[in-house]
Parts: C-alpha cells; structure tokens; sequence
C-alpha cells in the first residue's frame, strides 16, 4: 500500500542485522564447542563448558555478588526514582528546572569518571565498605532509566484521576498505591527490568570498585579472559544473552519493546 | 502540605545524587587544581605530555569515526525500519534492542573471537586462500573501531526509528502530492526534520566512545589506548591519582562541553519546537 | 487547465478489510463535490486513491480522460489540502508556497513572482519568511490552500480542512475556498463530517455510508427530496412512518400506518406513490394541533421543550414514538391529546427498501 524501498537500501539493512547478529551466535557456538580453545563452528557438541562455569570459584562468587548488587541497587532506585519521577510530572511548577537535569547526570557523567571518584573520595576517604560503595554506585547509574521509565508512564496518566479519588475519601498514601501504582506497573516493571540489565553488564563504574576480596562478573570475565582463551567466557556470556531474552520477554509482554525504541 | 510535598518525595533521590555523584566528582576535578606544583601543573603535564597528546587525539579520531560510521549505518537503516510494515518493523526493533540489553564485554569479547590472530576472519581467509599468513587485526585501531561502531549502532538505530517515526506521514504525502519524487522527498523533508535527532545520536556515540573502558581495553590493548584505558592505569596501575583525576576532568568538561553545545545546535535546528 | 475526474468502480482494501465497494463518482470539470459521511464511511479512502496514496484493489480513476490509477503520488498533479495543514515546519511560509515549484523546475525569479502574488491572495504577503509553527491555524490553512493553489493543478482536494478551526473561522474560511475555487474554476473534492459545511460550499454532495455512495446530488435536491431512509435520517428527518396504501381515489390515495392510523396524501404534491412506502418528515412538518377534529395522527403528548422558534413535542402515537413542533402562541400540556398534521411541502415519500 505506501510506497515501496529501493532494493539497495534493504541489502544493506539486511547487511546490517547481519552484522548486528552475526557475533552473537558466533559467540552461542563457541561456548557450545567440545574443544579446550575458542572455534567457531563449533567441533563436537558439549555443555561442559557451562559447567565449568561453576567449577571456578571467582565465578560463582560474582555471579552470586553481580545479582545482589543488581537487586539491592535496583531497589534502591526504584524506591527513591518513583516518587522522585511523580514530584517531577505533578509538581513540575513549583519545582526549579535544574531538578530535572540532576537526575540525568549519571548518564551525562562519564561512568568511569563517576566510578573513580566513588574510590577516590568515597570509599578511600571515608572508609566505606566497597559492597556498599558499589550499591551505592550502581543506584546511581540506573536511577536515570528508573525516572525516565516512570515519568515516560507518568505522562499519560491523568491526575484528575487522582483527584477524583481524593475527593472520593482516599487519603493521598492510599490513593498513591491503589490509583497510581497500577496504572503505572507496567513502568514500573520496564523500569526495574532496564535497571536491572544496566547493573549486571556494568563495567566502567565496578572496575574501580573491586579488587582482590570483591568482584563483580562482568570484572571477573574481563580477568578471566586476560589469562585464558578457553570457551567457559563464551559460555557465560550465553548465560548473560539467555537473561536478556528472558529480560525481553517480560518487557514484551507488559509493554511492548517498541516501547525502547522511545 | 502539598507545598512541600514535592520537594518532599524527590529528596531522597536528590540526595542520592548530589552526594554520592555530585561531591564526589566535583571533589575529584577540584583536587587537581589544589597539588603543591601550582593550580594548573597536573594539566601542563598532561597536555606537555606526548604520550598523553597521542592518546587524547586518538580518543577523539577514533570517536569521530565511530560516529560517522554509526551515523550513517544507523540512519540508513532506521529508515528502513520505520517504513517497515508492522509485524517486520516489530522484528528489527527486537533484533536492534537484543544486542543493546547484551553487556559491553561479551559484545566486545565476540570481536575478540573474530579478528583473533586463530579467529574466524583469519581462518576464513587463510582457507579460501585469499591470504597466506593470518593478519595481525587485533589491538589495532581498527578492531577497536569495528567494535565499537558494533557497540553503537543498535543505540543509533533505536534513537532514530523514533525521530524518523515522529515525522508526520502527512509531510510526506504533501511533498509527493507537491510533485517531489521519493529523492527530493528524503533531502528536502525527512533529512532535515531528522537533524535535531541525528544530533541527539551523534552526542551519545561520541561521548560513548570517548568515555569507554572495555572495548578499547580488550581490542586495543596497550597498543590503542585511549583516554579510558589510560585513565585506568593511572588510577589502578600506577596509582598516580592526580593524574587519573586530571584525565577525568579532562573527559567531564570534553563530554559536558559536547552535550550543550550540541543540544543547543540541536535545539536551533528543531523546526518544531517553535 | 482545469479537468474533470472520473472514479470507476473502484473497490479497495485495508489488509483483508473492505473499505471501498465498487464506488463510482463523476466530477464535472470546475464542480465541487463534497464527500460526506461519518468517520469510517469510505470518503477518506477515496481521496487517498485518487491522490495517489493508497492502490485500489480493482476500478479506475481518470482525470480529464487520462488514467492515473498506477501512476505514482507524486507524478498526480493534483493539489491537497490536508486536515493539519502538513505544512513543512522548516521551511519558511514562501518556501512551503513554492515547494512544488521548485519540484517542477520553475525558474526561481518566477516562482518567487508566483508565490508572492499567490501570498497576496489569501492575504499573507506580510508573513511570507515566518515559519509555520508561528501561525495561527487560520493562517496555516491559508498557507496550505496557496501552497496546493500555486502549482495550478487539474484537482484540488481538500480532506476535512476546517475542522481543527474554530467555529467562527471555519464559516470565514469556507466562504474564502469557495471564492478561490470559483474565481480558479478548479475541479474540487472536498470531503468532510460536517453536513452545514459541505450543503453551503458544494455544487453537489455525495453522502457516504460503509463503503458507498448512498445519495449523490444538489444540497437542495439531498434537504428536501432525500433517495432513501439513511440519507433521510442523515439530513434530519426525524419521523420515518412505514405506510402502505389501501385506496387510490384519483389524485388522493389514503394510506395506512401501523395502529391503523390513516392518512390521505394528494399525488400532485408527492407524484406517484407505491403501494408500500415511507413517509418521512422533520419534526417541522409534524404540526401538533390540540383539535382533534382535523386528520391526522392522534397523539398523546410526552415532553415539551423549546426551540425558540417552536414547542418540541415527544409524542407517543399508535404508529409508534414520533417529534412533532407546536405554534409558540399555544404551549400544549404534557399528557394531552393532540393530533399530528403532516405539512405536505415538507414531507417526502421514500420507496420501501429491502434491506
């Protein structure tokens, strides 16, 4: 019906996905490969590799570390973002432009520049645990998505809803999860889903927060692959693609990942 | 009370920030012009440094090229995709946001598997007999081009399909009922409505690339290093922090300094917004 | 210059959906025809074939005998005017008036003396370098009508233009399209919802329903002389009374309604009458009279409300629920009786239909 493309441009856009695809399955067959080195295509089929993964100790221990950050962190600014985003659409008069802005600063903020000055003068200067440190980093790093997510879901909410319930009788801390809270779950959910992926794959901010006694996975990948040439980093990293599909599928179902695109 | 009460709920999250970014970073920047050497030593030494020069120019080549590479890539097939029909359109978007969600060191550890002096391009070279001995493309300036513009592109993609998508089908129809064919359409309306968006994109792969650590870490190696790596082994290596936070008050002003001035542009050449 | 179009049994999809059925319509050459209709009628999808944008699945459409049916939008020549405006927001208004100049390789020194005086027209040579986005929507509307104007196209369309203006301005505006289409004698489509805006501005109106033409013809013809029960109900007649004849006495027949409510109708004023038909009229040709005497429809009277120029009355009556007006000067009583006098100039007989 609308008018149609020239052929080139879909070559190249098809060149394009390949492009973008490509590596990653690349990377799904190495860690299926049977031998002791990284090859693709794959010589013998084998999960062995997988189970390495938790032969290794480091491994196991940051794995375990990696999820409580994300978790930890994740609620952090989930719990601080949401009515931080609500201040921001409700009351956007009485509250300085400037606002706004703050919220943002951990992505206009170089991560890594962040994550050195998390050592520097907050872990270093006053002695704080380095666990801590990173939660404390990586709230940070995802509160943006946390507030961008929600005042995105915000937008289209109608506050005379809110109102009406106020009149209505509800006390405002009712109305607050009775009447917005569910007509925001599904931001709520992207927003947690985004800040969860963000902290699990960070590096810029944890490379400087980690060390002999502390690691996260992304860290102990990169240490790993320094020492060795061996499938179990592509295994991994298949662990780490099955958990972004899975993070997909949920954004899918409750939003629709157009919704990224956004 | 409801005066208050919105100051009341964005505290916690203001506070998060301004003290556990905001004093942290401006401390940092602030120490460099506090050394016993004179305010402005710990630049001098950085610029009067040859080395650093080097991996300051080349931060900013290589970030240059990523851009325009991801510029061009990302626009050419963010307009297939938002005159994609629906189901196909839904598909690429999916295919473009998956290598987004996936973390920067498996990204950058495929490249590794490929360009390896054993990996698959050199193997698939050697076998087809188009050359004999397998090239040296790792830890050069190359490969940590081709990676990164593989970091970035989906982000590009995915900043225009929105911009591309906000452009009203009607503009399109009107120039071609005005007797514009499909080119002139591109050049005389959807190009330049798309500007302010191409901007937006430009800034977040340029200060992407300029402040990355793991790509160039993996890729180039001590070989390529950049403003990131360096930076690391000033803080970790050597730990000459001074200089660490020398070369981070260096990348916060480049990347604050691109962002307004880009936005401003940017905001000047938005149409719409008047 | 100006050519006539001729759409021929066109029939169109959405997907699977059918939107258009073996549509036709002729448009004389510098006639205006309005398409009008409620949204989803089919009267969007016809401009859009016909300016190209959409492919029909089988028919043709030609514009002064030439087919345009798979010729691209962009080699029409048709000028569009759209519901908001589409004007190009970075470009300049005089950039937006001359944009399909410049697509037609006309010489710049000309195409500015064109868009000037096109500017000069429709009266906005003073904002000629301000950029749409500081308009106001009567301006942008003006802004689009020059721009589709200028390139002297064969077909103006114009796809519901006024309905983003306020309504003090959409009556301004109207009278200023029509101006211009006359004084250009270009052939228009003109396609809207608003049943006042089409009457006032067209040569002849075709009132659209699922798809299809249900009446095409004058305003005056379509007010008074409506083909069938849906264009009837569409231009307001409120009373739609199934009849069926029993007698034929000469030039008078008497007919009967449901409850065995009898009229006589004269031939001379509703020409032949089949024996199985509608009477349909307004609530204005319904007269309420307290005096039972006269021939009519007895009623009882439900709720009276005030017209300003009448008494309304809901009235239940033996033929079923029917609106009928009252004289100002004698306001009836709720739940009185009163008998319902059809006013033959203001009554029409619709054949009966099938579906």
């Amino acid at each position: 019906m609308t008018q149609k493309l020239h052929p080139a441009l879909i070559g190249f856009t098809v060149l394009v996905f390949i492009f973008l695809i490509g590596p990653l399955i690349i990377v799904v067959g190495s860690a299926l490969s049977d031998t002791t080195h990284l090859t693709f295509p794959p010589q013998g089929l084998s999960l062995r590799w997988f189970a390495n993964i938790f032969e290794i100790a480091a491994f196991r221990r940051t794995i375990i570390t990696s999820l409580q950050i994300a978790f930890l962190s994740t609620f952090i600014a989930l719990l601080i973002g949401i009515p931080a985003a609500y201040a921001l659409n409700r009351y956007r008069i009485q509250l300085p432009g400037w606002l706004a802005t703050l919220f943002v600063l951990p992505v206009l903020v170089p991560e890594l520049v962040l994550g050195f000055a998390l050592l520097k003068n907050v872990a270093v200067q006053f002695n704080t645990p380095i666990f801590l440190t990173l939660v404390f980093g990586h709230s940070l790093l995802v509160l943006p998505y946390v507030v961008r997510v929600i005042s995105a879901s915000l937008a289209s909410f109608d506050f005379s809803v809110e109102e009406a319930a106020i009149s209505l009788g509800a006390p405002p801390l009712r109305t607050f999860f009775t009447i917005l809270l569910p007509n925001v779950r599904s931001g709520v959910i992207a927003a947690f889903i985004l800040a969860f992926i963000t902290s699990i794959n960070d590096v810029s901010i944890s490379i400087f927060l980690t060390g002999p006694g502390i690691s996260t996975l992304p860290i102990q990948l990169l240490a790993h692959m320094e020492q060795f040439f061996d499938p179990t980093v592509a295994s991994v990293s298949v662990l780490l693609m099955v958990l972004t599909v899975g993070v997909m599928a949920i954004v899918e179902r409750t939003l629709g990942l157009t919704f990224l695109a956004k | 009370m409801k005066r208050f009460s919105g100051w009341t709920l964005a505290s916690p999250a203001t506070l998060l920030v301004v003290v556990f970014l905001v004093l942290p970073v401006v401390a940092t920047i602030v120490t460099t012009f506090m050394t016993p050497n004179g305010p402005l030593a710990p630049y001098l030494g950085f610029f009067g440094s040859g080395f650093r020069r080097t991996v300051l120019w080349r931060t900013i080549q290589v970030s240059f090229i990523v851009t325009a590479i991801a510029l061009v890539i990302g626009f050419i097939t963010a307009f297939v995709i938002s005159r994609a029909p629906g189901w196909l359109k839904s598909i690429l978007i999916i295919a473009a946001v998956f290598p987004l969600l996936t973390g920067v060191v498996v990204r950058s550890f495929a490249w590794l598997i490929i360009l390896g002096k054993n990996g698959i391009l050199n193997n698939f070279l050697v076998s087809t007999g188009l050359i004999g001995e397998p090239l040296t493309m790792l830890y050069t300036q190359g490969s940590v081009i081709v990676a990164m513009v593989y970091l970035f592109v989906p982000l590009m993609i995915l900043t225009l399909v929105g911009v591309l998508e906000s452009i009203p089908e009607d503009l399109i129809q009107a120039s071609s009922s005005l007797g514009a064919k499909p080119w002139a359409t591109f050049t005389q309306v959807i190009l330049p409505l798309a500007v302010p968006g191409l901007i937006v994109g430009a800034v977040l792969v340029f200060t992407g690339s300029f402040t990355s650590y793991a790509t160039p870490q993996l890729l180039g190696g001590e070989q390529v290093m950049m403003m990131g790596t360096l930076m690391y082994q000033q803080a970790m290596v050597t730990f000459d922090w001074v200089a660490a936070s020398t070369i981070a008050a260096v990348m916060v002003v480049f990347t604050i300094a691109i962002v307004l001035v880009m936005t401003r542009v940017a905001r000047r050449l938005n149409p719409m917004a008047v | 210059m100006t050519k006539a179009l001729s759409i021929q049994s066109i029939t169109a999809h959405y997907g699977t959906t059918k939107v258009l059925e073996d549509l036709s319509l002729e448009v004389a050459e510098g006639e205006l025809v309005s398409l009008l209709g409620a949204s989803g009628c089919g009267k969007t999808t016809t401009l859009r074939l016909v300016a190209g944008f959409l492919q029909p699945t089988s028919g043709r459409i030609q514009l002064g005998g030439v087919d345009l049916t798979r010729l691209p939008a962009h080699r029409r020549d048709i000028g569009l005017v759209f519901q908001n405006y589409a004007l190009f927001p970075h470009m300049s208004v005089a950039d937006n008036v001359g944009f399909g100049l410049k697509q037609r390789g006309v010489a710049p020194a000309e195409k500015t003396k064109r868009v000037a005086a096109m500017l000069e027209r429709v009266g906005l040579a003073h904002l000629a370098s301000r950029l749409p986005g500081e308009l106001s929507g009567g301006q942008k509307q003006r802004v689009a009508l020059a721009r589709a104007l200028v390139i002297e196209p064969p077909l103006l369309m114009f796809d519901e233009p006024l309905s983003n203006l306020d309504a003090k301005l959409r009556v301004d505006m109207r009278v200023e399209i029509r101006q211009l289409q006359r004084a250009n004698g270009t052939t228009s489509v003109y396609v809207t919802h608003d049943q006042e805006e089409a009457f006032s501005i067209s040569d002849r109106v075709a009132i659209m329903h699922a798809g299809r033409i249900m009446q095409l013809d004058t305003p005056e013809t379509l007010y008074q002389r409506p083909a069938n029960a849906f264009v009837a109900r569409f231009v307001g007649f409120e009373n739609l009374i199934p009849m069926r004849v029993v007698e034929r006495d000469g030039a008078k027949i008497t007919a009967e309604a449901a409850g065995g409510v009898r009229l006589t109708l004269g031939l001379e004023q509703f020409g032949a009458i089949p024996d199985s038909f509608t009477l349909a009229c307004r609530a204005d040709g319904l007269v309420a009279s307290p005096d039972l005497a006269m021939e009519g429809i007895p009623a009882t009277l439900g709720l009276r409300t005030y017209l300003g120029r009448a008494y309304q009355y809901q009235c239940d009556t033996p033929a079923g629920p029917l609106l009928a007006n009252g004289p100002l000067t004698r306001p009836l009583e709720m739940g009185g009786q009163a008998k319902l006098v059809p006013v033959p100039e203001q009554c029409t007989i619709l054949a009966a239909e099938t579906a």
